[in-house]
């Protein structure tokens, strides 16, 4: 252990209280020159690679209107409304799951607890190839769930490379990342708040709908998002169902390979990324906290 | 950690049952990989025998991927520690509409898909010097995506501790701001610096949206290599390859749990 | 407490750094685009280069499509020295201007049509396409016999093909139904009608060479070459029938060209002059393609082939207006097939 002054954490205070004390001469320039490395990697790789893209989205013949021209084909308009559809419903699906069993987890001790935990959190690190291939190996031709079907007569059924096996895959892919939050945020409530309500007559149906949930919005939004956000961007499960799913990542990645139609990829690419950028920074407005650095 | 142990009605038992349901959709289909990958032949199954010859040609085969997906998540994290912890220090320090701003945009490579970024980065820098087929290129690549994690992850801890408080403390005995930096202001959030380290080792490596466009044939990571081997491979190497894969994100998996069942800041 | 972790961290990145990479930058090195092991057993061929020439060729998996993509993004400053391409790729790729004249040794031995004129590419071996069928993953369905038999319902889920929009195979697919059911290059209606049919079935529609997913059973039919079908057959004694299709198929070329400003290009030339050599040439055919160079294929190898009568129903393509039509059947593809 290190020899600071205090190991242990001051309580919790609101950040916002100005920082500035006359005696620290030259703050502001230090505080500058340590975000500097990283505002400079970050302009020289991210910020001005970016700006080309959104240029070469423009350089075609059709100039600018490309963009408008890009969201208006038919094809695009589609994968980009399935993309948010089956984001959304990812989202919820998994805030709803997660919510039941990341509440259950924190409220319930019992043997086996710890292991239970460690098993659901333990996907949280899987590439999107990984998770495809586990969806493969459930609902694949040779998957668990239609060789079950299939032994109770009712035939094989496979959807592994239909959007519904895509669906399947990011929920597994976000169920150990939002229950970590919800768990996070869960141990972190009032018990006197539920103790009160409780002693006031209030069913356990209205505790969970008027004192836990509301407690856990701010968590469950900035979980929410970030799903949301993975879903949208996702490629790698696609990529290893490998079906014509319809995802709008999919289809920039077409748009790439099919005679590199590179412009109409960077269109898509810029419009994509704008809108999960807008759905994180909504989100993050909302809730008030930081969203990403959960999970 | 209230118990409610003592009243185990119906409802306790479907929430386990429930929780258990999602445990087993996550759980087995690892299992089965896991055998898939140990079984001679998967479709003939178990009474073909188990054999650890498809780990090994995996390991034969793929141990250059293995070797550069760690190598990268390495250096990754030394440039995001590097770059990432001065950045959060001088953002929690100055709270306000810039430093929000800031945290905005080093977002933004978590929203753009990571297609885009590669794509953004061969048509800018694909053609600087050897750069395009060296390993450095997927680097920049990882470090642009974790990067917002381990600033995140440093700066919730430092929003909770009273960082002018503790520096005043030590500029009144005298410390300079390099010392101060060292022995007050980095001690006192290592507990995000490692939940962040942790975070970005296992995202690089498992990064794939950059890499698969990012990558060249000499500069294979393991996502890579493993999307190689799920579309056409024998599905019993691409089982052993992910195997392989779980034992590697184990360690730091483990260590990731304890850090969230230790709680909060304090170590 | 966090020095000594930054200090290890750094070690160990720069540690790993002097180890990993002269072993890789020493031997001479050829990159090769689209060169992936499990299809026409280029593991075979890429493992007796580095035997025979010293010149290590990293595998590939990249198809068609995404080598000419990459190409492109890296015109300014190339990855690849040759590239292996489908056969129509081979003329994009040279309208590109992304690959560059080379006559490999073997060159006079190539029959017209089979090569440009300046040599920007040139056929190294052709293969036929049909079903390439899993026996035993049918489900005690028989093995299908013609394009229309895929329609039926009883191959529900059970039919791949290979994404004509990404990969040279799918789009070679769709030419050989087209032709089969009476249509030409000048229309893809019939191709396109059977290609709407068949998502009725629910086809799975990779779009990475799928070898090892037929072998396995996920893909019980999959719309592929002799070459792979023989060789799980013959090589990996797997339960796999062939099938030329009763209405008829296409044979097509699979053609090398050299990359524009590739970075090692004298291993380039080596490579490409080493798939043309006599030793190539046998390797080809060993693994059950047709060699450029028709001599190469012993009797042994040619008895394991679908009698001549079979592949009598196929015929081969015209590259030139293969190339010219695949734009305009890949964007009706896009826009009508879902």
């Amino acid at each position: 252990m290190s020899a600071c002054v205090q190991d242990a954490p001051l309580p919790h205070r609101p950040a916002a209280r100005p920082p500035v004390r006359p005696g620290w001469v030259g703050e502001p320039l230090r505080l500058a020159a340590l975000l500097a490395p990283a505002a400079a990697v970050f302009a020289a790789f991210f910020l001005l690679p970016l700006v080309r893209l959104i240029l070469i989205g423009a350089g075609g013949a059709e100039g600018w209107s490309a963009y408008l021209t890009t969201l208006a084909d038919p094809g695009h308009l589609d994968s980009l409304i399935s993309t948010l559809a089956l984001s959304a419903g990812v989202t919820l699906v998994t805030l709803a799951v997660s919510t039941v069993a990341g509440l259950f987890l924190v409220r319930n001790r019992f043997p086996g607890h710890a292991l239970l935990v460690a098993l659901l959190t333990f996907p949280l690190a899987f590439p999107g190839v990984v998770i495809g291939f586990m969806v493969i190996m459930l609902a694949g031709r040779q998957g668990l769930i239609g060789t079950v079907t299939q032994a109770l007569g009712a035939g094989k059924l496979v959807f592994a490379y239909s959007m519904a096996g895509l669906f399947l895959g990011y929920v597994y892919f976000s169920i150990p990342r939002v229950i970590l939050t919800v768990m996070a945020a869960a141990e972190k409530l009032d018990p006197r708040l539920e103790e009160a309500a409780r002693s006031l007559g209030a069913s356990s149906w209205r505790v969970v709908a008027d004192v836990i949930l509301p407690a856990l919005k701010p968590a469950l939004i900035s979980a929410g998002a970030l799903c949301f956000a993975t879903s949208m961007g996702a490629f790698g499960t696609a990529f290893t169902l490998a079906t014509r799913i319809n995802v709008l990542p999919m289809t920039i990645y077409t748009e790439f390979t099919l005679q590199a139609n590179i412009a109409a990829a960077a269109a898509l690419s810029v419009l994509l990324g704008l809108i999960t950028w807008a759905a994180l920074a909504v989100a993050r407005s909302v809730a008030g906290t930081s969203v990403a650095a959960a999970g | 950690m209230h118990s409610l142990s003592n009243r185990r009605g119906w409802g306790f038992w479907l929430q386990l049952g429930f929780t258990l349901l999602v445990c087993a959709l996550l759980t087995v289909p690892m299992a089965m990989s896991m055998l898939a990958g140990l079984t001679a032949n998967y479709f003939v199954g178990l009474k073909s025998g188990l054999t650890l010859r498809w780990v090994e040609e995996v390991l034969r085969v793929y141990s250059g991927t293995i070797l550069l997906s760690l190598q990268i998540a390495v250096a990754c994290l030394a440039c995001t520690l590097v770059l990432g912890v001065p950045a959060a220090y001088a953002l929690a320090r100055r709270p306000g509409r810039i430093a929000r701003l800031v945290e905005e945009l080093l977002m933004m490579p978590v929203a753009i898909p990571g297609l885009a970024t590669a794509l953004a980065l061969i048509v800018t820098y694909g053609s600087v010097g050897d750069l395009r087929s060296s390993w450095l290129f997927i680097l920049i690549g990882h470090v642009l995506f974790t990067l917002p994690f381990m600033v995140r992850a440093v700066l919730a801890v430092m929003g909770s501790i009273d960082l002018t408080t503790l520096e005043e403390g030590a500029a009144s005995l005298g410390a300079g701001f390099l010392r101060r930096f060292a022995t007050v202001v980095l001690p006192n959030c290592r507990s995000g610096i490692l939940a962040g380290s942790l975070m970005v080792l296992t995202l690089s490596v498992g990064e794939f949206n950059l890499t698969w466009l990012l990558h060249t044939p000499l500069t294979k990571t393991l996502p890579v290599g493993l999307a190689d081997s799920y579309a056409s491979l024998r599905i019993e190497i691409g089982s052993a390859y992910t195997l392989v894969f779980f034992l590697m994100i184990v360690p730091s998996l483990i260590l990731m749990q304890g850090l969230s069942r230790r709680g909060r800041p304090s170590v | 407490m966090m020095k000594p972790f930054l200090f290890g961290a750094a070690a160990l990145a720069a540690a790993l750094t002097t180890v990993v990479t002269p072993a890789a930058a020493a031997e001479p090195t050829a990159i090769c685009y689209n060169c992936p092991p499990e299809w026409a057993d280029w593991a075979s061929q890429l493992k007796a280069i580095k035997a025979d020439l010293g010149i290590a060729v990293p595998f590939d998996n990249k198809n068609s499509g995404q080598a000419m993509a990459a190409m492109l993004a890296e015109k300014d400053k190339p990855v690849a020295d040759v590239a292996y391409l489908g056969g129509p790729v081979g003329i994009q790729a040279k309208d590109a201007g992304i690959v560059t004249p080379y006559k490999p040794a073997g060159w006079a031995d190539i029959p017209d049509g089979m090569k440009d004129a300046d040599g920007n590419w040139f056929a190294i071996h052709s293969g036929t396409l049909g079903f390439f069928v899993n026996s035993e993953a049918l489900g005690g369905k028989p093995v299908p016999q013609s394009w229309a038999d895929l329609l039926k319902p009883d191959y529900a889920g059970m039919v791949g093909y290979l994404d004509p929009t990404s990969a040279a195979v799918g789009y070679v697919g769709a030419v050989a139904v087209n032709l089969a059911l009476g249509g030409d290059y000048g229309s893809f209606d019939k191709a396109v009608g059977w290609f709407k049919d068949l998502q009725k079935n629910q086809p799975i529609v990779p779009k990475q060479t799928s070898y090892a997913r037929v072998l396995s059973g996920e893909i019980p039919i999959l719309i592929d070459y002799d070459f792979n079908a023989y060789r799980a057959r013959y090589t990996d004694k797997a339960p796999v029938a062939f099938v030329i299709p009763t209405e008829g198929t296409v044979s097509v070329p699979y053609v090398m060209a050299l990359v524009k400003n590739g970075p090692n290009p004298d291993n380039g030339k080596k490579v490409l002059d080493y798939v043309l050599s006599d030793k190539g040439q046998t390797l080809w055919a060993n693994a059950f393609m047709r060699p450029v160079r028709a001599e190469a294929m012993s009797p042994e190898t040619a008895a394991k082939f679908l009698p001549a009568a079979d592949y009598a129903r196929a015929r081969p393509v015209d590259l030139v207006r293969m190339a010219e039509a695949q734009k305009g059947f890949m964007d009706r593809y896009q826009a009508e097939v879902k």
